[in-house]
């Protein structure tokens, strides 16, 4: 029961991530009052062990920021950034860079930009989704994402990818931007656009 | 001299001189070790839920607890490994979103079920590094039987054979001899 889809679909979440990150740069940019640039979106299905190897290297220290996604579409967004930039966006937004608040700045940047992303998927498509809080961890990369991964483990081996970079213009800092749909989210995209 | 790696429901296991058996980043999921230490073999499955049961039998029966635990048993025994001599280490089993409801039940069931396959094996624990927030790395020298483990944001600390407690005690008795 491994996902799979064809160029179409393909390329039609491509397109829905792409409104979808540029929505949310947009809600970004005002954040943090700078021009945030938007990389081409990538959108992939990855065995579950590719997934973790293609975000960066497993042992890495990342900071992430995770909002589970209720109603028509479950899944999980996850933002992920380096200590480092973590550090950068607290700054820009005026907090002093080993705040004790930066775990919720950061959880509040993340709560606006995924919720935007997701608000323009829902806008697109019809489908009504309900993200729940921000939670936002400091740790190695790879614990964190097969976390995510492994509670939708028990329905396929294969997870999709759509993932984006925000990139802060003239800072060198960007954000991983990654929508992790549960086993059946994409499909209801899709239907919703006809391509099912 | 070489890296063999457990990613995500996978398992690897060596008698080889110079190769070192390694889970990178473990969150919820478990590093679970075998070990002869007498032949030098051991084996790492990176497990990544309780049971297969009730799932779609297509799916990588190894990142299940109740499928890698004998499927590694088999593989750390064609290498020459003994069952009854075996060891058992668990690391892992974080939950690493406190607080966000389902990943912190899987790394506490993960453990369980890994826990239960054992016992059922009857292979004893003899070392465990589980739960938590963090996130953790293994590595094990299947020659030596040297278990380390990196938690995140520190250095590698070895958990087996337990480091004897070097305290500033004996060291004084030693200098006084």
């Amino acid at each position: 029961m491994s996902a799979s889809y064809n160029e179409v679909q393909l390329d039609a979440l491509r397109e829905l991530a792409n409104i979808g990150a540029g929505t949310a740069s947009t809600a970004l940019s005002e954040m943090l009052g700078r021009s945030i640039d938007l990389a081409v979106p990538d959108v992939s299905v990855l065995p579950m062990a590719d997934a973790v190897d293609q975000l960066g290297p497993a042992e890495q220290d990342i900071t992430g920021i995770m909002l589970g996604v209720e109603g028509e579409l479950p899944g999980t967004v996850l933002m992920l950034l380096t200590p480092e930039n973590a550090e950068k966006i607290c700054v820009m937004l005026g907090l002093e860079a080993d705040s004790e608040l930066a775990p919720s700045a950061l959880g509040e940047i993340g709560n606006v930009v995924g919720t935007s992303y997701l608000n323009a998927l829902a806008g697109m498509t019809g489908i009504a989704v309900e993200p729940t809080p921000p939670t936002t961890v400091t740790d190695m990369l790879g614990a964190i994402v097969e976390s995510i991964l492994a509670v939708r483990a028990a329905s396929s081996d294969r997870t999709l990818l759509l993932d984006s970079s925000l990139i802060v213009e003239g800072e060198d800092c960007s954000i991983v931007f990654l929508l992790v749909p549960d086993h059946g989210g994409a499909e209801e995209l899709l239907d919703r656009i006809g391509l099912a | 001299m070489s890296d063999l790696m457990a990613r995500m429901g996978e398992l690897c296991a060596s008698g080889t001189p110079g190769d070192s058996l390694v889970a990178l980043g473990l969150g919820s999921c478990i590093g679970l070790v075998l070990l002869d230490r007498r032949k030098g073999v051991a084996g790492l499955a990176h497990i990544v839920l309780p049971a297969a049961e009730g799932h779609n039998k297509e799916l990588n029966p190894l990142k299940f607890a109740d499928k890698a635990v004998p499927e590694l048993i088999r593989q750390v025994t064609a290498l020459g490994g003994r069952k009854p001599m075996f060891e058992a280490i668990l690391v892992g089993g974080a939950s690493m979103f406190a607080g966000a409801g389902s990943t912190l039940e899987v790394g506490v069931r993960n453990a369980a079920a890994v826990k239960e396959a054992l016992a059922k094996e009857r292979i004893r624990i003899h070392a465990e590094d589980t739960g938590g927030t963090k996130g953790r790395t293994v590595r094990v020298d299947p020659i030596t039987g040297i278990v380390t483990v990196r938690k995140a944001g520190s250095k590698d600390e070895q958990l087996y054979p337990a480091v004897p407690k070097t305290s500033s005690h004996s060291r004084v008795l030693q200098e006084v001899a």
